[in-house]
Order: C-alpha cells, then structure tokens, then sequence
C-alpha cells in the first residue's frame, strides 16, 4: 500500500498496458495524514495513557477491515483457526499489503506462554515522528498495534498488544517491538485443538 | 427464485436481512434464518470427517424446509451469509458464486469508516449492489 513504485518507460503512451488503479499511496501524504492524526488527538486528552488508547482504538477501526477485506481478496477461502496460522498472517500478508514488505521478526516470548513480539528495526508511522524528551515511553506505534488488535479480535483472538522501543546497539534509533498477548481462552483453544 | 438474503453477525444479531418477494411473510423469513444459524454453528462445531474441512468459508445446503432451501456461507470474522431460495435445481457453482459476490458487496460496505461494526447495514449502495446480484443469480440459473 505504501512504497515507492516504479513505471517502466514506454515510448509510446498506447502501448503502455492498461493499469488496475495504482495499489500504493504516496508516503509523503501518509506521514502528513498521520501527523494531523496525533496533533489532532494530542489536543484532545490530557496524558500519554489516554493518548495511547486513542491512536490504538483508531488502528483497531483500520485492523478489523483489513481483514475483512484481506481475507476476500487474497486468501480464497480459508479461515484461520490456529494461533501460529494467524500470527503469520499477520506478519507477512498484513505488514505486506499495509507497509509494503513483511515484518522483521516474528518471536515467541520466553517468559510466558501466551507473548509473542513482532519486531520491526523502524515502524513506517514512526519514520519521521521524533519524540520529545518529556513524554517519555510513549510510542505512535500504538497505531500499529491497535491495527495488529483489530485484526486478532476480528479472527477471534481477543488479546492485548502494546508497542514499545527496544534500543538496540549500534542503531541510534531504537528497535520497535509489538507485544501480543493472547487471552486465556486462546490458550485453552489452542490446546483443545492440540 | 430467491426469497431472502441475510448478513448475520458473528454475534448472532442480524446485520442486513432483504427479501425478495411480495407475497411471503417477512416474519416466516426471519424465523427461517434464525434457525438456520443453529444448522451454522452445528457445522462450525463439529466438523464432519468427510465433509467440508474446519476451515472452509462455503457451507452449502445447510437444510431444506418446506419448499425453500437454506445456503449458509462464513466468513473469516464469524459473519454469516444466508441465503434462501426456491430453486430446485440450483447448481453448486452458482451458489458459490453468488457468495462470492456478495462476500465482495459485504467487505466494501464495512470498508465505510462510518460503518460501526456489529450495527445493522444501512448503506444503500450495498443494498442496490445486492438487487443486483440477485436478479442475475435468477438469470444465470434459468439458461
């Protein structure tokens, strides 16, 4: 959906094959769409918390129609009832229609059973988002975690996700990390179905 | 001919239910899909050995009553499409098409940033797209 693409060059304008509507939008009107969206929120709350919420519930709204919508298009007809089937779903068909490219990492978390992270080396929302000292842990990623929430509720994985920054040596900026973790009754399932 | 289509949410509330014809009693209609959505989760639950696999879309002929018979579809959101029809020889594909086009009209019309999900459709366009897709379901199966 959003990258840079590339026109071959054709010499003669009727040759060129006749497109089905250009499948990406501009970065730049993004990022601007963006800013606009977390001034607009920043006015109206109060603190870092509240803020977060706002931009999750927001992604939360994108989330459950990008799978809708994904699971018409692109994955014939199949639904997916295993935790590892959505998580890669996740990872690669969403970050690919969303950001263009597939997400970095996909980890199972060591301390509890039902923690899993997405790691991506710099968030395509936070790309030319700086934060300022004073709002300290606070991450635009929430937007995409809100999106990754969305689209588990919709598949009927009710969990919690959150984003933060991991720092990482040797990269001024941080590593962004989307932690999920899935509801008890996930877990249940997931044994069940063994 | 078909009689009745309607969205169910994956709560069980209807989202959408659009008749289609005069004569028939709206509320014997309702009845109808109301109790197909046992047949649905009947199939959802236990999932026969030899038939459709646990995660299939298309459910087919859920039951026949009186002189209708119930097509039942899934989505991948727990949203079910039911269809009614008098047809007595309604080919597999034509109901798999049929679903096909509506799961389309269905994703575009909560693809509207003011569709709340979980409350009932009230897109017109959906609606017109719908007619649409029923009258030539008509057409396609009477060749």
């Amino acid at each position: 959906m959003i990258g840079v693409g590339k026109m071959k060059q054709y010499t003669n304008v009727l040759d060129k094959p006749l497109t089905k509507g250009k499948q990406e939008v501009s970065l730049s009107a993004f990022a601007f769409l963006f800013s606009e969206l977390v001034q607009y929120n920043q006015t109206q709350v109060d603190n870092i918390g509240e803020l977060e919420r706002r931009l999750e519930d927001a992604g939360y709204a994108v989330g459950a129609r990008v799978l809708e919508l994904l699971c018409h298009r692109d994955k014939g007809n199949r639904r997916e009832t295993r935790l590892l089937g959505i998580l890669s779903f996740v990872h690669s068909t969403v970050w690919k229609v969303l950001f263009g490219k597939v997400a970095d990492s996909l980890e199972k978390g060591t301390e509890h059973e039902d923690e899993y992270m997405i790691s991506e080396k710099e968030l395509l929302v936070n790309r030319f988002i700086s934060i300022p000292k004073d709002m300290g842990t606070f991450n635009c990623g929430a937007f995409v975690a809100g999106i990754v929430r969305g689209v588990l509720d919709g598949a009927g994985f009710p969990a919690v996700v959150t984003a933060h920054f991991v720092p990482v040596d040797g990269q001024q900026r941080p590593r962004t990390t989307i932690l999920i973790k899935f509801a008890e009754e996930v877990l249940h399932r997931e044994a069940r179905l063994g | 001919m078909i009689v009745c289509v309607a969205v169910v949410g994956h709560q069980n509330n209807p989202l959408y239910i659009q008749s289609f014809t005069e004569a028939d009693d709206a509320l014997k209609l309702h009845h109808i899909v109301h109790c197909s959505l046992d047949v649905v989760d009947e199939r959802v639950n236990n999932p026969k050995k030899t038939g459709p696999l646990l995660n299939e879309t298309f459910l087919g002929l859920l039951y026949p009553i009186e002189n209708f018979k119930v097509y039942g579809y899934l989505t991948n959101t727990k949203v079910k499409f039911i269809l009614v029809t008098t047809d007595l020889d309604v080919k597999d594909a034509d109901v798999r098409n049929f679903f096909r086009r509506f799961h389309a009209a269905y994703v575009d019309a909560v693809s509207n940033p003011f569709h709340v999900p979980g409350k009932k459709i009230t897109s017109r366009t959906f609606a017109e797209r719908v007619s649409t897709i029923v009258k030539s379901f008509g057409l396609s199966s009477a060749v």
